[in-house]
């Protein structure tokens, strides 16, 4: 799809960006999209041409939130934080692309922000929001955060999971510039509603219908994925460019976009549970259970002593859930 | 509790002597007459050597001779080893093995146990015990029990245990004490007015506890019924006028289905089930059917067994209830950090029902218990907002496929859906290209199209069977649950 799509600007008088200049800015961002990149979009159909839905994309760079919206058929809004409305060179570029700003100093600001996002769908409207919570730094598709689940229920909302694949080139981590005229391909799925997935009250089916549409989101990327949360202490994904050495070169960047939809809040019940949100202690591991696991695979653990045993005291170490990861689509 | 001393059989202590204790085969004994005949064959026991720290195994049934019989080996500072009578004579050997009794004490359900000679530990016929027992004993009488130390060791469970294997669980006083007590403070809690039917084995620790003990802890009645039969069962319920109903998943699938009339559990206000999960069809047949809910609970013998209960405010069908009292519930990832509200994770619980370590097998014990007292269960479950605990499956059973969790409890539900099918269980195997593969096992006439078809309107793709084996009969534990490992 070498030219501009066709697109709908619909008009959303209560949402920021209604205005021409957002209208006129927008329009220019999307033909700048397909003539400074070899830009594919893939599936455009499943996104319904009216009413209310989720999008749902992978996230690595911070140059998704660019090629995403202008792959759309109609306008998206998202949430973004408040402070991008005091710098100049955010104030009207971001509201045209369809940020919402959110106030994060607020007491419950996830709570905020779903009810904004709930806002935008009861409307009508398309909204944004990254499953994955933050940007992947291991270029893997991780585990998704049950928010988009909770908005689908909550507003009735489908679905659709999106997977691009090549702004990591474009836009590689802390970086500021954007890299043209390199291919970038976002392929839309098809819509998928969370009441197919079991009953809607029950906690199981919010992660059930994540899983499934993480699920969907890996086929459309072409990513392995990985069944823990993007983490900003993940292994950087080896981009081929020059620049990438560790440092930031964009203040800033990195701290991009992320205002939660999901809260957060430990699964601890018991007389020793903090009163206060803080996040109690790790729970330490028995002694003689292997573990397993670290954030990037196996961990060697210490041979048990080797003593004779009975054969009802051997161990039955869990298997290694890394050792079972494999890439999706290879 | 007496200065960090106690003894559990003191359960039986300050109810009123016509107060019935328990119905057995029809006859109905006050807690005068239970106390008079635990005095008596205590003292038949400690006759026979048994006094503080001794091991005595009981095979029996739920009789009024098992009752008397670990409540007298308890009040002389015993050790109780209670043992399904009706095990093959291998499997109870290994469990003696394990535990190594001075004696075992064979009720009328194990009397075929008397002859063979395979059984090395000495016996003691407990229903000869027991009669003159009875025959010897009055209206009522103080037993005089031994204090222990509330940590002392209580009874010696048998259990496929955490991670599969058979092992022997170590229970103390307290362990046991502590989930009556916790249980009073759920409302609505037992009190001497109920009537329990106690159908439930007391050689698992759901019946022995949750039942048995915490009834007459409370000066409650339990009706004992031997042996599983759904008609007889609820003719008892109708006949005693039974007000708390604990069951096993099959035991309240067979009652949904009986011939009995629908008003059967009318005097019925409680309802239990625990040891695995109940089908939500189930649920929905006996609150049709006998206008009762039945609360979920979850528990292990490791943990006496009360971790979670359907605590008296509204049941939710799914879930098994929320946190008893006095206990800590954490939901962890691998490393040990609590994972969200809303994600699953696996179940560690920290609390005075938390037992002692398996009986001569330390590293079983470090295996699943941390040093500052958390277990880790190996059960994955999910906590809603409300704080309700819903249970995901074993981590050990789950099955990653390309990455991606699969819950087999999820599939096998989906398969016994599909019309045709009479049991599924379902594994995983190596996959080169997945990782690993989903595998089915099915018995009953469904045909391999039929169940595709079925589960491609039910699972994700990534859940679906690859394999599929069918089977004429599947490993199903009485108790309801799928023995997933015999199809590994």
């Amino acid at each position: 799809m070498g030219r501009t799509a066709p697109f709908h600007f619909e008009s959303a008088p209560e949402l920021p960006g209604a205005d021409h200049v957002s209208k006129y800015l927008f329009g220019g961002i999307r033909n700048l999209a397909s003539r400074l990149w070899h830009f594919e979009i893939e599936g455009r159909d499943n996104v319904p041409e009216h009413g209310p839905a989720i999008i749902a994309p992978n996230h690595l760079s911070f140059c998704d939130s660019v090629f995403v919206p202008a792959a759309l058929p109609r306008r998206v809004w998202a949430i973004g934080k408040g402070e991008y409305m005091d710098s100049w060179k955010t104030k009207h570029l971001f509201p045209a692309m369809g940020m919402i700003p959110v106030d994060r100093s607020g007491g419950d600001a996830a709570q905020a922000a779903l009810d904004t996002a709930a806002s935008v769908l009861d409307s009508g409207h398309l909204f944004m929001v990254y499953p994955e919570g933050t940007r992947s730094r291991s270029g893997h598709l991780h585990k998704g955060r049950t928010g988009a689940a909770r908005l689908a229920l909550r507003c009735d909302a489908p679905i659709i999971p999106v997977g691009h694949v090549g702004t990591l080139e474009v836009q590689p981590p802390d970086t500021f510039t954007m890299r043209v005229r390199k291919p970038v391909t976002v392929r839309f799925g098809a819509p998928m509603w969370i009441h197919e997935y079991g009953d809607p009250q029950d906690p199981r089916t919010l992660r059930r219908f994540t899983d499934a549409v993480m699920f969907e989101v890996a086929q459309l990327s072409e990513q392995k994925y990985v069944d823990r949360y993007a983490s900003k202490d993940d292994t950087p994904a080896a981009v081929s460019v020059a620049n990438v050495d560790g440092t930031s070169n964009a203040k800033g960047v990195d701290r991009a976009e992320h205002v939660r939809i999901t809260p957060r809040r430990p699964s601890v019940v018991g007389s020793s549970a903090p009163s206060a949100p803080s996040r109690p202690a790790k729970i330490s591991r028995p002694t003689g259970r292997p573990s397993e696991l670290s954030a990037d695979g196996p961990v060697e653990t210490s041979t048990p002593p080797s003593m004779p045993l009975r054969e009802s005291a051997k161990h039955h170490p869990r298997r290694s859930r890394a050792e079972a990861v494999r890439t999706t689509k290879e | 509790m007496d200065g960090g001393h106690m003894n559990l059989a003191r359960v039986i202590d300050g109810h009123a002597a016509d107060s019935p204790a328990f119905v057995d085969g029809g006859r109905t004994v006050g807690y005068g007459e239970l106390r008079a005949r635990v005095a008596e064959m205590r003292s038949a026991l400690a006759d026979r050597g048994v006094g503080v720290g001794s091991s005595v195994a009981i095979a029996s049934g739920n009789d009024g001779a098992m009752v008397v019989s670990l409540l007298a080996v308890l009040s002389l500072g015993g050790v109780v080893m209670p043992l399904n009578p009706t095990s093959p004579t291998p499997e109870l050997t290994r469990k003696l093995d394990v535990a190594e009794p001075m004696m075992l004490l064979v009720g009328n359900a194990g009397r075929l146990y008397l002859d063979d000679d395979q059984i090395s530990v000495e016996m003691v016929d407990l229903v000869e015990l027991d009669a003159a027992a009875s025959a010897a004993a009055g209206a009522d009488a103080v037993v005089v029990s031994v204090d222990r130390p509330a940590d002392a060791v209580a009874f010696h469970l048998a259990t496929s245990g955490v991670s599969g294997a058979a092992k022997v669980a170590m229970l103390s006083h307290e362990n046991l004490s502590f989930v009556h007590e916790a249980m009073k403070q759920c409302e609505p809690s037992i009190h001497s007015g109920d009537v329990l039917l106690g159908v439930l084995p007391f050689t698992h620790i759901f019946g022995l506890n949750a039942v048995l003990l915490a009834a007459l802890e409370a000066g409650a009645c339990v009706v004992l019924q031997q042996r599983f039969d759904a008609e007889e069962s609820l003719q008892l319920v109708r006949q005693y006028g039974v007000t708390i109903l604990s069951g096993a998943p099959p035991m309240w699938h067979r009652w949904a289905n009986s011939d009995a009339p629908d008003d059967s559990l009318q005097t019925v206000q409680r309802a239990a089930s625990g040891a695995a999960a109940l089908p939500l069809g189930v649920f929905e047949r006996v609150r049709e059917r006998f206008g009762v809910e039945i609360g979920q609970g979850y528990g292990l013998t490791e943990t006496s067994p009360v971790v979670t209960l359907a605590r008296g405010a509204a049941i939710k069908p799914s879930s098994v209830g929320q946190v008893l009292p006095g206990v800590e519930v954490a939901l962890v990832d691998e490393s040990g950090e609590p994972v969200d509200v809303g994600d699953e994770g696996e179940i560690v619980v920290r609390g005075p029902g938390v037992f002692l370590g398996y009986l001569r097998d330390t590293e079983a014990t470090e295996s699943i218990l941390s040093g500052d007292g958390w277990l880790w269960t190996g059960d994955v479950g999910i906590f809603d907002e409300d704080g309700y605990l819903f249970l995901v499956d074993r981590i050990k059973d789950i099955v990653i496929v390309s990455g991606f969790n699969v819950y087999p409890a999820e599939v096998e539900t989906a398969l016994m859906g599909c019309a045709g099918v009479s049991g599924a269980i379902v594994t995983g195997t190596a996959d080169e290209e997945t990782g690993e593969a989903v595998v089915a096992h099915v018995s009953g006439t469904a045909t391999r199209e039929q169940l595709e078809a079925h589960v491609a309107t039910q699972l994700s793709r990534y859940k679906r069977p690859t394999r599929y084996h069918f089977h004429e009969d599947l490993p199903i534990a009485p108790n309801g649950k799928a023995i997933r490992r015999a199809l590994r």
